[in-house]
């Protein structure tokens, strides 16, 4: 996959980049308006990452740039703002996702991963991992052909997981993707607990394997 | 009282004051001119009998003219000074007694000493003054009129800038992005006034927005620092060689960004909600909205062993559907985060009235200072800003939120406006 991202801030952007790259996964960055608008002219990406805020313009700009030349980039507008006019505008001008700031970059990826895989349906929507096989559009899972009944959160969950494989993800970005804005009345993390134990059991007894791997004091990494 | 009415009273009064007084004085100057005039015909007529007396050394007849009486009275006195005085005259024609006007003089012929009476009437002159008397008092009559008129009409007329300003500075909110606009009125005052009004609101308003848009960029600006924040513990993390202790560590750096990336937000909308720039108004089921809330808040409800009682009819709203799930969230979160465990929550939707009622803490909240921002209390782990949210929700849309304990229930009510 090739990705573009387009960030002023330069610590946001490098480790973006860095959570990104990974095998058979391209980054390139653009740090203003200018350089982006150059290397989308000349290059194909599967997806740009944009911030709508720059120096020298607003990212929408992009987005209008992308329409009028008849290009087919995923993009996915990170912004600062919350604010529903501009998400509006986003999307309406071609964005295909939205996210606020701060977010994590589980988050990022499992959004990205998502438009990207919309984008490039076809007529196949199945994800393969290992194992694990699920229907993106019957929302249905299978492991070993071997059907798998999930709960809503648990399929979301493994989602999650499958987008950020290989990565430690703390348990603030799990809830924060399960429960969002109600986020703040969890008292405790022991929800996120209740259904990683039912989701790794259900993959256990159909796999024999354990996916799941606790890290203590943080968080989960899927494996 | 009206500045107008103050200021009609006392021009009436002084109006009506100097009137009757220089009507007193114009009186008595025409009554004295008019006298004076009456007492030279009359020295006249004397100094005719005297040199008639002198002419003729003897006494004129007594002719009565139909002005004049004079009557001669035969006195020893040598001396005897004129003298005018009022005395009544008897007018032969009409038969009656007129006020009239009198000299006495003294005569002297062929050694005898006459005193001379001549009586005129003063019926003419007491006519011309009291025909002058009722000119002014007509006069003062039509004038007072006129100043009344003028003052209840004209000057009402001369005010009306004055109440058009007034009324706009009433009207004046701050927060409203209508401008104070211009009285057009000749008056200097009035123009003063109206250029200081629209100076003043226009500085308020601008430095009122100057202020939202400052939280608005400094909420915002504050999320790209955050955002990194959060993205190098991502990365951090990934490093599985830390301990258990330093996670934990960054677990709670974690939750702390978490919760100024809330305050932030919260912060944010209360901005949006006072700047009224959520305006994707729609027709809202209430009843259908808390029974997806009901849903997606089973787990928490289960977990705390809260026992959920609801009783709804189908109420329709016309709000922002976010707002609205704003709103909701919140009743439904409060409920859950203070309740004990285990509790119970009865929400009730009947007519245009959604309330909710919790168990909780003993102890009733402040109920003045709850919907204040910041307001917390003692073992609340939130932004402080949720019942703020909810009431500026609240006042936007003009519902009415209350708080009441009531049997060891908390209860929260929003009384929405009835359907025109």
């Amino acid at each position: 996959m090739k990705l573009l991202i387009v960030e002023d801030e330069q610590t946001l952007r490098d480790t973006i980049e860095k959570y990104f790259t990974e095998e058979g996964s391209i980054c390139e960055v653009a740090g203003d308006l200018k350089t982006a608008l150059k290397k989308i002219a000349v290059y194909e990406y599967d997806c740009i990452l944009l911030d709508i805020g720059l120096p020298d313009g607003d990212g929408f700009a992009i987005l209008e740039y992308l329409r009028t030349s008849g290009k087919n980039e995923c993009v996915l507008i990170i912004s600062a703002r919350n604010s529903l006019d501009d998400k509006i505008k986003g999307l309406n001008v071609g964005a295909d996702d939205y996210i606020t700031k701060p977010f994590h970059l589980a988050e990022l990826k499992a959004r990205l991963l998502a438009i990207v895989r919309r984008k490039t349906f076809g007529s196949n929507s199945l994800l393969n991992y290992n194992e694990i096989s699920i229907d993106l559009l019957g929302r249905t899972v299978t492991v070993n052909d071997k059907p798998m009944t999930l709960t809503k959160k648990e399929y979301d969950m493994l989602l999650y997981f499958i987008a950020n494989k290989g990565k430690v993800i703390s348990k603030n970005a799990i809830a924060e993707h399960l429960w969002g804005d109600e986020m703040d009345m969890l008292d405790s993390f022991d929800f996120i607990y209740t259904h990683i134990k039912n989701l790794r059991k259900k993959l256990m007894e159909l796999s024999g394997k354990d996916f799941f791997a606790t890290i203590y004091g943080i968080g989960y990494k899927f494996v | 009282m009206k500045l107008a009415s103050h200021y009609n009273k006392v021009s009436v009064v002084i109006s009506v004051s100097v009137l009757l007084i220089s009507g007193l004085i114009y009186y008595l100057i025409i009554n004295h001119i008019a006298r004076q005039q009456l007492d030279n015909d009359l020295s006249e007529e004397v100094e005719e009998v005297v040199n008639y007396v002198n002419l003729n050394h003897r006494l004129p007849q007594p002719v009565e003219f139909d002005e004049d009486q004079t009557s001669f009275i035969k006195t020893t006195r040598d001396q005897y000074n004129t003298r005018f005085f009022d005395s009544p005259y008897k007018n032969p024609k009409e038969q009656k007694t007129e006020a009239g006007r009198a000299v006495s003089a003294l005569v002297k012929t062929n050694g005898e000493n006459y005193i001379v009476t001549i009586v005129e009437s003063r019926e003419e002159t007491e006519y011309l003054i009291q025909i002058i008397s009722a000119i002014t008092l007509i006069l003062t009559a039509v004038l007072l009129g006129i100043l009344i008129v003028t003052n209840r009409f004209v000057l009402n007329g001369l005010w009306r800038p004055f109440y058009g300003i007034l009324d706009q500075v009433k009207r004046f909110n701050v927060a409203d992005t209508s401008k104070v606009v211009v009285i057009e009125t000749n008056v200097d005052e009035f123009k003063d006034l109206s250029d200081a009004v629209i100076k003043m609101s226009t500085r308020v308003t601008s430095d009122y927005q100057g202020l939202k848009t400052f939280t608005e960029n400094a909420s915002h600006e504050m999320m790209t620092p955050l955002a990194i924040i959060t993205s190098k513990l991502d990365m951090l993390i990934q490093d599985e060689t830390l301990k258990p202790d330093q996670f934990a560590q960054i677990t709670d750096i974690y939750s702390a960004a978490g919760r100024l990336s809330r305050l932030n937000q919260s912060l944010l909308l209360l901005v949006k909600i006072d700047n009224n720039l959520l305006q994707d108004t729609e027709k809202l089921n209430i009843k259908t909205i808390i029974l997806e809330k009901a849903q997606q808040f089973h787990e928490m409800i289960v977990n705390k062993n809260i026992q959920l009682d609801i009783e709804l009819i189908d109420v329709e709203v016309t709000a922002s559907r976010y707002l609205f799930d704003v709103l909701i969230n919140n009743l439904f979160g409060n409920a859950i985060r203070h309740n004990k465990n285990p509790g119970s929550i009865k929400i009730e939707l009947s007519g245009n009235r959604l309330k909710f009622q919790n168990t909780g803490d003993s102890n009733p909240l402040q109920q003045d200072a709850i919907f204040e921002r910041f307001y917390k209390g003692r073992t609340s782990d939130g932004t402080g800003l949720g019942l703020a949210i909810m009431k500026n929700i609240c006042a936007l849309y003009h519902y009415e939120i209350k708080y009441d304990f009531k049997q060891g229930m908390h209860c929260f009510c929003v009384v929405f406006l009835k359907p025109d």
